[in-house]
C-alpha cells in the first residue's frame, strides 16, 4: 500500500477539464490511433513541436497520456523520445536555443507557459539514467529537496521513511540511514532516485531509460516498483528495451525520425497489449519485430 | 536481412508443418482406400505410421517454444509461432482419424463384405480435398482461401446426415449381430470423415488469427 497523502488530489476548482468525448488523436501521414474516450488524462500533449536551435527535434505530437498509468515512449535513437520526455518537465530550459511550440496541458495547466519551474519540477519528477548519488548521506538524500521547498522538519522527516518504503528501499538502508549514499549498489540508487522523486509528492514520474545501466536482477526489482508506483503515479517512461515496454507499460507510443527532415514524430499510440499483438502501423510492426532498417 | 537466423528458424518450423500436413494427407488417402478395397494390411500401414506424425507434432512443440523463449517474438511471429502450435494440434488430430477409420477397416474386413455407398469415396475424396486446400492456404497465408475452404465444410456435414440416417435406418432392420455391426462400424467412420473437416475448419480459423489477430468462428 502506497503512502500517497491525500493532498495530492487535486483540490476544488482547480479540476483539469475532462477530456473530449471522443478525441481522436490524429498524426499527420500516420495511421489513427485508437480513441481514449473512457480514460481520464493526465498529460495532453497537442501539435507539440520543438527545436534545438534552427534544428527541429519534433514535429506535430499529439498524445493523451493517461493518468494513473505507465506510457512507454520506444523508437530508434533520434526519434526524439527524450526530448519529448523532457519536454514535459521543462528541462530544455537548462539547453540554450532550445524552444517549444504547441501545449502541453498537466491537470489543465499549459506547462510550456508555467513560470512556477519549481513547482512544475515538484509536481513532475525525473529519473534519470545513471543513478547519480548527492555527495551526502542517504537521509539527506531523500531531505535535500523537501527542505529546499521549505518544508517544515517533521514532514521532511516524514517524507524520508515515506520515499524509501514507496520506493523499496526501506528494509535495506533504514539501518544507515546516515551511510554516505555513494556506498549503495547501481540497483539501489536507482531506487534512491526514485525515492528522492517521490519525497516532494509528484503526479508525475519520468523515466528516462532508468535500467540502461543497472543487471537484470535490479532492473527486474525497478520494474516491479513501476507497476507498484502507478495507479498513484502517472509515469512515462522511454526505454530502449522493447520487452521492458511490453512488460511494464499499459500505453506504449512508437516514435520515428522522418528520414528526410530528420524530425521526430509520433506513429503509433496504443494499449500496450494492442501495439504488441496487433499494431496498426506497418513501420511499427517492423520495428517491434526487429525488422527495422 | 535482419534477424537472419530468427527467419530461418521460422521457415523451418514452417516446413515441418507442411511436412507433416502432407503426411496426413496420405494417412486419410491409404484409410480410404483401405476401407474402400477391404485392405486390412494397408490399414495396418496408416496405423503404424501414425506415430510419424506424433514425432513430427512433438517436434514442432519443442521448437516453436525453443525459438519463443530465445527469440521473444512479438505481433505477427508470435502468432505465427503460436498457429503453427495450435496447427500441428489439429492435423495431429487429424492424423488420430485417420487411425480410427484404419481400425474400423479391420472390422469391416472381418466381416462379410457389402457394398460400399458412393458416399464414404465422396466424403473421403472431399475430406482430402479439404486438407490438401487448407495447407495451400497455409502456404501463401491466405486468410481469404482459408475461410473459402472452411465454407465447403457444410458439404460434408450435409452427405454425413444423409449417411447417418439412412445407415441407422439399415441397422434397424438388419437380421443378424454381424450386419448391425458393419452398419454401427461404417457410422463410425462417417463420424471421422466427418471430424477431419471440422478440424479443417479450425485450421482455417488459425490462418485468420495468424493473418489477423482475430479470434473467429467459421462455419
Amino acid at each position: 500500500m502506497l503512502s500517497r497523502r491525500p493532498s495530492e488530489k487535486p483540490e476544488a476548482g482547480s479540476q483539469a477539464p475532462a477530456p473530449p468525448s471522443a478525441l481522436q488523436i490524429k498524426v499527420p501521414g500516420a495511421t489513427p490511433v485508437r480513441e481514449f474516450a473512457d480514460q481520464s488524462t493526465k498529460i495532453s500533449i497537442r501539435d507539440l513541436s520543438f527545436w534545438y536551435g534552427g534544428f527541429q527535434a519534433l514535429t506535430g505530437i499529439n498524445l493523451e497520456v493517461p493518468a494513473g498509468q505507465i506510457t512507454a515512449l520506444i523508437g530508434p535513437s533520434g526519434c526524439g523520445k527524450s526530448t519529448l520526455l523532457r519536454v514535459l518537465n521543462r528541462m530544455y530550459d537548462l539547453v540554450g536555443g532550445a524552444r517549444a511550440k504547441g501545449a502541453v496541458l498537466i491537470d489543465g495547466e499549459d506547462v510550456l507557459s508555467t513560470r512556477d519551474l519549481l513547482e512544475l519540477r515538484r509536481k513532475v519528477g525525473m529519473v534519470f539514467q545513471r543513478p547519480t548519488a548527492f555527495p551526502m548521506s542517504i537521509r539527506d538524500n531523500i531531505a535535500f529537496a523537501p527542505e529546499r521547498l521549505g518544508w517544515a522538519t517533521t514532514r521532511v522527516q516524514e517524507s524520508i521513511e515515506r520515499s524509501l518504503r514507496d520506493a523499496a528501499l526501506w528494509e535495506e538502508v533504514k539501518d544507515r540511514l546516515d551511510k554516505p549514499a555513494v556506498e549503495l549498489s547501481g540497483g539501489q540508487l536507482q531506487r534512491l532516485s526514485i525515492a528522492r522523486c517521490l519525497a516532494v509528492e509528484p503526479d508525475v514520474i519520468l523515466m528516462d531509460e532508468p535500467c540502461s545501466a543497472l543487471d537484470p536482477v535490479a532492473t527486474i526489482k525497478i520494474e516491479d516498483l513501476m507497476r507498484r508506483l502507478s495507479g498513484a503515479y502517472t509515469i512515462v517512461i522511454v526505454t530502449h528495451n522493447m520487452q521492458q515496454a511490453a512488460r511494464v507499460s499499459d500505453h506504449t507510443a512508437f516514435m520515428l525520425m522522418e528520414p528526410e527532415q530528420r524530425y521526430g514524430e509520433l506513429i503509433e499510440f496504443a494499449p500496450t497489449d494492442q501495439l504488441f499483438n496487433t499494431p496498426r502501423d506497418r513501420r511499427t510492426e517492423d520495428y517491434i519485430t526487429g525488422r527495422f532498417g | 536481412m535482419t534477424r537472419e537466423l530468427f527467419e530461418k528458424e521460422l521457415s523451418a518450423l514452417r516446413e515441418t508443418v507442411l511436412e507433416m500436413g502432407s503426411k496426413v494427407e496420405s494417412q486419410i488417402a491409404d484409410a480410404a482406400t483401405a476401407m474402400q478395397k477391404r485392405d486390412g494390411k494397408l490399414a495396418d500401414r496408416v496405423r503404424l505410421e501414425d506415430s510419424q506424425l506424433n514425432a513430427l507434432f512433438q517436434r514442432i512443440r519443442e521448437e516453436a517454444l525453443v525459438v519463443i523463449a530465445r527469440q521473444q517474438p512479438v505481433a505477427r511471429d508470435l502468432r505465427l509461432l503460436m498457429a503453427f502450435v495450435y496447427i500441428a494440434a489439429e492435423l495431429e488430430r487429424i492424423g488420430d482419424y485417420a487411425v480410427r477409420i484404419a481400425r474400423m477397416t479391420v472390422t469391416l474386413v472381418q466381416l462379410p463384405a457389402r457394398p460400399l455407398r458412393a458416399e464414404f469415396g465422396l466424403m473421403a475424396h472431399l475430406a482430402i480435398r479439404q486438407v490438401h486446400d487448407i495447407l495451400d492456404a497455409l502456404i501463401d497465408m491466405n486468410e481469404q482461401v482459408a475461410q473459402q475452404v472452411a465454407g465447403r465444410d457444410d458439404e460434408i456435414d450435409r452427405l454425413y446426415h444423409r449417411l447417418f440416417e439412412d445407415l441407422v435406418h439399415e441397422m434397424a432392420l438388419a437380421d443378424d449381430s454381424d450386419e448391425t455391426l458393419a452398419l454401427t462400424t461404417l457410422v463410425l467412420i462417417a463420424h471421422n470423415l466427418e471430424r477431419i473437416a471440422d478440424r479443417v475448419t479450425n485450421v482455417a480459423e488459425d490462418i485468420v488469427f495468424l493473418e489477423t489477430g482475430q479470434v473467429v468462428e467459421l462455419g
